[in-house]
């Protein structure tokens, strides 16, 4: 076993801790950043993994340029200078954190105890694959948690960020032989779509005055 | 009797449309009827790639492409065919519609023909992403093909950038966004589980997958299959995930509404059925738990309906009620249900697409689209009025149109498997349709005016760019419904891929 189990670990607590960051830091530059520093850490946890697997390298590379490069970019880009913190949530800032705490928690007990109910293969279930997979699916629920609970458009698209990471990290575990050209296309959806995302609140804050989802009810029933 | 042949029809069906987005791009900017020029031209020629694929595929033959990356069943061919076929008159419909509203930019300049440039390329590059998705055999660009779909398309949701259109774009994109990573988790987990039977690149291909679909651990194949009906599900507007249809479908331009309405959610039925049958065989009671959820899904959409004013949110109600239908066929796990799960994918495509562009006519003449604002629209539109009507009777499952043979395909499978519950729900929500559509087609072209703008003199027929495409679609509702026997030969096939027998 080439991996480095202390490192992996590691990076991956950290990796979560950004990950609440962003989620909860008030301020969209700020989160932005949180954001950024957690594709950081998972490009490095994909390189850590790609010690056995040296295809993973390119994965690494793919996730720096469209994760911690382009999609923080244009975060900072559609956050505007009128507007830095967000719509304040519902859910006040303590409450928040403890709730999000919480789901981190107990969504990470669970799926490391059953994880043989979703491994695909025998290895999935396995050592750092494990954790990995439980990592990954914890920070899915996460970013579910903040594109339901935020008010902030661009703080929902921050969610839904930190969602796709948490999927395409679980690739690691789940698919560690998909051809790169796939990865690569899954990749490439998610910054378009993100881009499209924050061009369409930047009409929304046009139109609307504000980026506030609770002002987007000109549509019921 | 697998008979691969391969073939560049298959490539060349999604990349013609897609150079054709990239020349509408680039030329519109000289002059906006280049713009038009390419986004007819690149229609026609999917259209005419669909058309030549048809024999070949009648006579058993299987089309690959790029090694068997592609690959063109009967399947795939009447997908590529319907969604193409409700293409070409959506970009005629599109010339004259698109041309009727001015366009401004935040400083109030006319920006209409740069953005009528736009829309042109994003509708070629929607139909191209599109017919892809159904012709392509690897299960990871499925999804790929699908969020691409998704990713043309937010931006023509959003065409009309007015408060509710970046509300329904918004909404669409994040929605589907969402929805759709969980069919990525269930394409990668089905990846992964082939990859231990099946080496190397055999695992991404749907072809191969069936084989080993009974073979999965079983906790992880009802992952699969519910991440799968929660991704695909909510593209194609299955209950509870629907939420985002009536916004997307209402706000979108015309054309795009019965793109969107007629085809994308069909070629999300289509990747849903393509996925999840090939777990059936092993998994029986999977077809009780479909069957529930489309019997949901019609009554959901049916009742809802009832309550709209707004035409188009009507249609795009009455579309979730729709799809519920074919759901259901599918659900029911047999040939024959199958064969009318297929058939109803058909004949809601035509009638529903027809149905919105007979709305945009109405909005093109009178610029209103509520039914409290309309009436009497009937004897200054009688070509848009009678073009409704067939639509309307063609969806409520009346004979002699398309829509009573595919729903009477429906519940005969439904009887045949015993499941009376869901036929009579199937019959009550036909009711239900028919009483919403009638009402709503009363309501426009019936008794009088009820606004100032129904009653101007200046509203007359549409102009005939915009009923020729009416006509035609109206004509497959009838032509279908009289010559039920004409599509048996593409569906008959179609409906074995998915049911065992063929492949």
């Amino acid at each position: 076993m080439p991996y480095n189990v202390q490192l992996i670990e590691t990076l991956s607590i950290i990796m979560v801790m950004t990950s609440v960051a962003a989620v909860e830091f008030r301020n969209l530059n700020r989160a932005a950043q949180a954001y950024r520093l957690q594709a950081l850490l998972i490009a490095g946890l994909i390189c850590a993994f790609a010690v056995g697997n040296p295809a993973l390298y390119v994965w690494a590379v793919v996730a720096v340029i469209t994760k911690a490069v382009l999609t923080p970019h244009f975060i900072f880009r559609y956050i505007s200078k009128a507007q830095e913190d967000e719509v304040p949530a519902i859910l006040g800032f303590g409450p928040s954190v403890v709730i999000a705490s919480g789901l981190l928690f107990a969504f990470y007990k669970l799926t490391h105890t059953y994880v043989y109910l979703l491994a695909p293969t025998p290895e999935a279930a396995l050592g750092v694959f494990r954790t990995n997979l439980a990592i990954s699916l914890t920070v899915f629920v996460l970013g579910l948690y903040a594109i339901l609970s935020r008010r902030d458009a661009i703080k929902t698209v921050i969610g839904l960020c930190l969602l796709e990471n948490a999927v395409h990290l679980s690739l690691v575990s789940l698919a560690p032989s998909l051809r790169e050209t796939a990865l690569i296309g899954v990749a490439t959806e998610v910054v378009v779509t993100v881009y499209l995302l924050l061009y369409v609140i930047s009409g929304i804050r046009e139109k609307f005055g504000t980026t506030d989802t609770f002002e987007l009810a000109n549509l019921h029933w | 009797m697998e008979h691969l042949v391969s073939s560049n029809l298959a490539q060349a069906v999604f990349l013609a449309p897609a150079v054709a987005a990239v020349l509408a791009w680039l030329l519109g900017r000289v002059r906006r009827v280049f713009a038009e020029c390419a986004g007819l031209l690149g229609a026609a020629a999917a259209f005419a790639v669909s058309l030549g694929m048809i024999p070949r595929v009648l006579h058993g033959q299987i089309l690959t492409g790029w090694g068997r990356e592609l690959r063109v069943d009967s399947l795939s061919a009447m997908m590529v065919l319907l969604i193409s076929g409700v293409a070409l008159p959506a970009a005629i419909f599109s010339i004259r519609y698109m041309r009727h509203r001015r366009l401004e930019d935040a400083q109030g300049r006319d920006v209409t023909d740069a953005r009528l440039t736009v829309f042109y390329a994003l509708f070629l590059l929607f139909l191209a992403t599109m017919l892809w998705g159904c012709v392509t055999n690897n299960i990871i660009m499925l999804y790929v093909a699908v969020e691409a779909t998704t990713i043309a398309s937010g931006l023509l949701v959003a065409f009309y950038w007015d408060k509710r259109s970046l509300e329904a774009g918004y909404k669409y994109l994040m929605l589907l966004t969402v929805g759709i990573t969980f069919a990525l988790f269930a394409c990668v987990l089905l990846y992964a589980s082939g990859a231990r039977y099946l080496h190397g690149v055999n695992a991404m291909l749907i072809s191969e997958l069936r084989g080993i679909a009974g073979v999965i651990p079983r906790s992880v194949a009802i992952f699969v299959i519910t991440f799968f009906i929660v991704g695909f599900g909510t593209k194609a507007g299955i209950a509870p995930f629907h939420p985002w249809l009536p916004d997307a479908h209402a706000e979108a331009p015309s054309p795009v509404s019965a793109l969107l309405s007629g085809v994308m959610i069909k070629m999300a039925a289509y990747a849903l059925a393509r996925t999840v049958t090939i777990f059936f065989p092993a998994y029986p009671p999977l077809t009780a738990f479909i069957v529930i959820l489309g019997a949901f899904t019609m009554l959901l959409g049916g009742v809802m309906a009832l309550a709209q004013d707004d035409l188009k949110r009507l249609l795009a109600y009455s579309s979730v009620s729709q799809m519920g239908y074919v759901i259901m066929g599918l659900g029911f796990g047999t040939y024959l249900g199958v064969y009318g799960g297929l058939f109803h994918l058909l004949t809601h495509a035509a009638a529903k697409a027809l149905l919105f562009l007979c709305v945009g006519a109405v909005i093109y003449t009178t610029s209103a689209r509520s039914m409290s604002e309309l009436g009497g629209l009937g004897r200054r539109m009688p070509i848009t009025a009678v073009c409704f009507f067939i639509g309307a009777f063609s969806l409520a499952g009346l004979p002699p149109f398309a829509g009573f043979m595919s729903k009477l395909t429906i519940f005969l499978a439904g009887a045949d498997v015993g499941m009376w519950a869901a036929v009579a729900v199937g019959a009550f929500t036909s009711l239900l349709t028919l009483i919403v559509l009638f009402r709503a087609g009363q309501a426009v072209f019936w008794g009088s005016p009820r606004s100032q703008a129904a009653a101007a003199e200046s509203v007359g027929e549409a102009p005939p760019s915009l009923w020729v495409a009416m006509v035609a679609l109206a004509a497959v509702c009838v032509i279908l419904g009289v010559y039920p026997g004409l599509a048996y030969p593409l569906l008959h096939r179609a409906a074995l891929s998915l049911v065992g027998g063929l492949f």
